[in-house]
């Protein structure tokens, strides 16, 4: 295919779905070896960066991110930022300040989020890797929603220079695709440790042994709550598991329920302190009412610009640090946290992995999501949220479709810095599962 | 009453707290600045470890408890030169806590110092303007807090130039190198206290805190109560003027900085040693030697170096010689001496033939002028010879001064100065002519 072709085809795929905020819309391709998309949080000189965020709009960084940069090295094209919720605040890409990502298996439904757009990239365009962000699920959500692989590494594996923070303590950069092999080819180039990110600076190398699972611990908190289509495909998966010589083991993890208000105790916490940058001066948008003082400009721009579910958050985040509540909800969350990466760590002695659904449901329809509450939509994220506050690597692997043809996912969660044996999983599950590509017609 | 302060200290680094730029004199507004100085999305913090090596020496200064573990956390606040809107700081680990300095041998009570930094600069230029300057945003900080332990202005003022020479030395800075020195101070005279905030040099510090003094005791007196507050500074009008009801530090909702991680700094805490600041030396010298704090304050505020080669020769040929050679010409030619750089073995050398007996007082004092000076022996001498004759004179024509003198009355020396001056213009410098006074002086009292 031609340049113009290829672009063109981008540009009616995006017009479809919707997955890009800004995307290369002419111009040549030039001999690169690979295209690639990143989540619209990463920032890239070539285009807007706006994480999803009307505060942000028109924003043209003056620096790439270090993994965006990293994949422009090893000979990769940035094709598009991908869209999705405001600063990564949501499980379907349904708070973005850009439009609303289609799902490629059913437009009348969600990709998932945070990484939405993401997902959607991945699922739709050929021989495709996406960059994607989680704080919380944002890359399991939306690759189980989309029926594609999503690997996020341990947390300080990639360098977070150049991502537009959510939670800092919880950000992870990692990739979606629908192809393992594509994965495990470039995690390894953009992790690696970057002196401008000193949380990156103390990983162990990152190395490809092909070190296969032997066992799997599914603790049974888990599978309690789940919709019946995704209990049906992942009992069906864990009974191939098992036929391709894995132990499955039905675990007790009481502790994974205190993860989900850990977690939003301190993802709020940190974005409500990220986003006070956010004001109307120095960049992004910047066109308010010059005549008030500083304090009312700040608020007025607040106000117009962010998004609800971005004021939820800050609000939030500024009620659990405040004084009088700082040590019954902040400290303690920073507590849980350890508490929760001990029951892993208990765990990883005994199992490779613990694997779950990713998701409770497969993705809703739109009309069901514009009707969930704030807590009902924070909730789904009960099965992504605990390896996430705990910081250690997981994968998600489409294991399933129910009737309607809606993909479903299955999470491996392993112990730091053993990305290997979920890459390797991910192959081996791919040999015998037929990941079904979302039909694409323009 | 009392007085606290809380005192911010620029830290001599090359580059900034968390990034790269330079912390030299810009060229213009806005050019010493890169993306984590302008707080831009996706930019991130990375210490600067000079800061850390800075924080500990001043914590040891302090007599602080340096931490073995230490972490910075972010105060939020919205403010246009405050890039992020969060500052960040130290809060619940800072690098020191627990100190105590000693103000002319009163106890002075240190809370803690931490490292943070510091913001740009806002320039109003009109009602409805004002530029940011972001030059100064994230230059490295340490704040000193103190414990309320001042008992008035003047005291206060003391404190800090005494604090001001101790981080000088510490830290080694020049002695003319300008310190930028904010100061937040805190004084209540009845029960509830107001800050003045950011107040910039000693004498401002103390006409601050006079005139919140005044404001106080006439609110008090006519029956009122102080209400806890934020006062502001007009440096040109001298007064204070309110107000916004005080935060408290834990309203700024702080968390831990999660891009910076935690510093375990106990093996790099242990490597670094410290100079004796002044003020410690001070009362230790004249201590340990027994002699009075006014000849130790001397020694030590001329220099350090003087004060430790005084050391040198008490060690060696006891404290009388060294109070008759150090504390007399050394230290009168010492600024000539440190001008011209050269080493003190010399001085040693001829303090030595001195006490082995082989030159005499006369000839002594010329070696170590010559020496110090550079001057040959002979115009040394002569020179000292002029003076000698000339304060002899004097002396002889005006017995009372060596009377007073000998009853204790050390400035009547100072007398000759101004006979001196008359009769030779510029010749001698006064530290010189007293310096010979003195000896003259003592020679006819024994």
């Amino acid at each position: 295919m031609s340049d113009a072709d290829t672009l063109s085809k981008l540009s009616k795929l995006n017009e479809k779905y919707q997955m890009f905020n800004d995307f290369c819309r002419d111009g040549e391709l030039g001999d690169a070896k690979f295209l690639f998309s990143a989540k619209d949080n990463l920032t890239s000189e070539e285009y807007e960066t706006c994480a999803g965020s009307r505060i942000l709009g028109g924003y043209r960084p003056i620096f790439d991110a270090t993994s965006i940069a990293k994949l422009k090295a090893a000979g990769g094209k940035l094709v598009g930022k991908t869209n999705m919720d405001e600063f990564g605040f949501g499980t379907f890409s349904a708070n973005s300040g850009f439009g609303i990502p289609r799902n490629p298996f059913d437009l009348s439904r969600s990709c998932g989020g945070s990484s939405g757009g993401s997902a959607c990239a991945a699922a739709v365009l050929d021989d495709h890797i996406s960059l994607g962000v989680s704080t919380g699920g944002s890359i399991c959500c939306p690759a189980s929603f989309c029926g594609t692989y999503g690997i996020v590494p341990s947390y300080g594996r990639v360098s977070r220079y150049g991502l537009i923070d959510y939670g800092n303590s919880l950000d992870k950069i990692g990739i979606l695709s629908v192809d393992p092999k594509q994965m495990t080819k470039y995690l390894p180039i953009i992790a690696g440790k970057d002196k401008e990110d000193p949380t990156s600076c103390v990983q162990p190398e990152l190395k490809i042994t092909h070190k296969k699972m032997k066992s799997v611990a599914v603790p049974r908190e888990a599978v309690e709550g789940i919709a019946k289509d995704v209990l049906e495909a992942f009992n069906k998966a864990l009974e191939d598991l098992k036929s391709m010589g894995i132990d499955v083991e039905y675990v007790d993890m009481p502790e994974l329920k205190y993860a989900m208000p850990a977690y939003y105790i301190l993802a709020t916490s940190e974005a409500s302190t990220n986003l006070a940058r956010y004001v109307g001066m120095r960049y992004g948008q910047q066109e308010g009412d010059l005549t008030l003082g500083f304090d009312d400009y700040f608020t007025s721009f607040r106000t117009e610009y962010f998004g609800d579910e971005a004021k939820r958050r800050i609000l939030l985040g500024t009620y659990t640090r405040m004084e009088g509540f700082r040590d019954r909800y902040y400290a303690k969350a920073l507590q849980v946290r350890l508490v929760v990466i001990d029951a892993y760590k208990k765990m990883f002695q005994q199992h490779d992995a613990v694997l779950t659904p990713t998701m409770p449901f497969v993705s809703p329809k739109f009309d069901d999501i514009s009707r969930m509450t704030p807590v009902e939509s924070y909730k789904a994220d009960f099965l992504t949220v605990p390896a996430n506050l705990a910081g250690t690597p997981h994968l998600n692997c489409p294991c399933g479709y129910n009737a309607d043809g809606m993909p479903i996912g299955m999470q491996f969660v392993s112990d730091h810095w053993n990305e290997d044996v979920l890459l390797t999983m991910a192959e081996e599950w791919d040999k015998q599962f037929e990941v079904r590509k979302a039909e694409v017609s323009l | 009453m009392k007085i606290g302060l809380e005192i911010h200290v620029q830290l001599p680094t090359k580059s900034k707290m968390f990034c790269s730029c330079p912390t030299t004199d810009a060229p213009a507004p806005n050019t010493h600045v890169c993306p984590t100085c302008l707080g831009m999305p996706g930019s991130r913090p990375v210490l600067n470890r000079e800061v850390l090596v800075c924080g500990i020496k001043l914590a040891k200064m302090l007599g602080c408890k340096v931490a073995d573990t230490t972490w910075f956390s972010r105060k939020t606040y919205f403010y246009p030169d405050m890039s992020k809107s969060v500052q960040i700081t130290q809060y619940d680990h800072p690098i020191g806590v627990g100190g105590v300095v000693y103000l002319n041998g009163k106890p002075i009570r240190i809370t803690r110092i931490h490292l943070e930094e510091d913001p740009g600069k806002t320039k109003r230029t009109s009602d409805m303007h004002a530029l940011v300057d972001y030059n100064r945003s994230g230059i490295p900080l340490a704040e000193i807090v103190t414990e309320p332990d001042l008992a008035t202005p003047a005291e206060a003022r003391a404190f800090l130039a005494q604090l001001i020479g101790d981080i000088k030395h510490t830290l080694d800075l020049g002695e003319n190198s300008e310190r930028s020195i904010r100061c937040d101070c805190n004084i209540s005279v009845g029960k509830e206290r107001c800050e003045i905030k950011n107040v910039t040099g000693l004498k401002n510090v103390e006409t601050a805190l006079t005139y919140e003094m005044v404001r106080q005791i006439k609110i008090l007196k006519a029956g009122g109560k102080i209400e806890r507050a934020t006062m502001n500074f007009d440096e040109s009008r001298g007064v204070t003027y309110g107000a916004r009801k005080k935060e408290f530090e834990a309203d700024y909702g702080y968390i831990d900085e999660p891009d910076l991680g935690i510093f375990h700094i106990k093996a790099l805490a242990d490597s670094i040693t410290i100079k004796e600041a002044p003020a410690k030396m001070i009362p230790r010298i004249a201590d340990q030697y027994g002699i009075d704090q006014k000849m130790a304050k001397q020694l030590v505020s001329t220099s350090t170096d003087l004060a430790l080669f005084f050391e040198t020769v008490a060690g060696k040929y006891g404290k009388d010689l060294a109070v008759k050679w150090v504390a007399g010409p050394v230290t009168s030619n010492w600024k000539r001496f440190e001008e011209r750089g050269g080493s003190t073995d010399g001085i040693l050398e001829i303090i030595g033939r001195f006490a082995a007996g082989s030159i005499n007082d006369s000839e002594c004092g010329i070696e170590i002028k010559a020496f110090m000076t550079g001057e040959s022996a002979e115009a040394a001498a002569e020179s000292s010879a002029g003076l000698e004759t000339l304060i002899n004179e004097f002396l002889d024509a005006n017995p009372k001064i060596v009377d007073d003198y000998g009853k204790g009355n050390v400035k009547a020396a100072n007398s000759v100065i101004g006979h001196v001056k008359k009769n030779t213009g510029g010749q001698y410098s006064s530290a010189d002519v007293v310096e010979t006074a003195k000896r003259l002086i003592e020679a006819r009292l024994s």
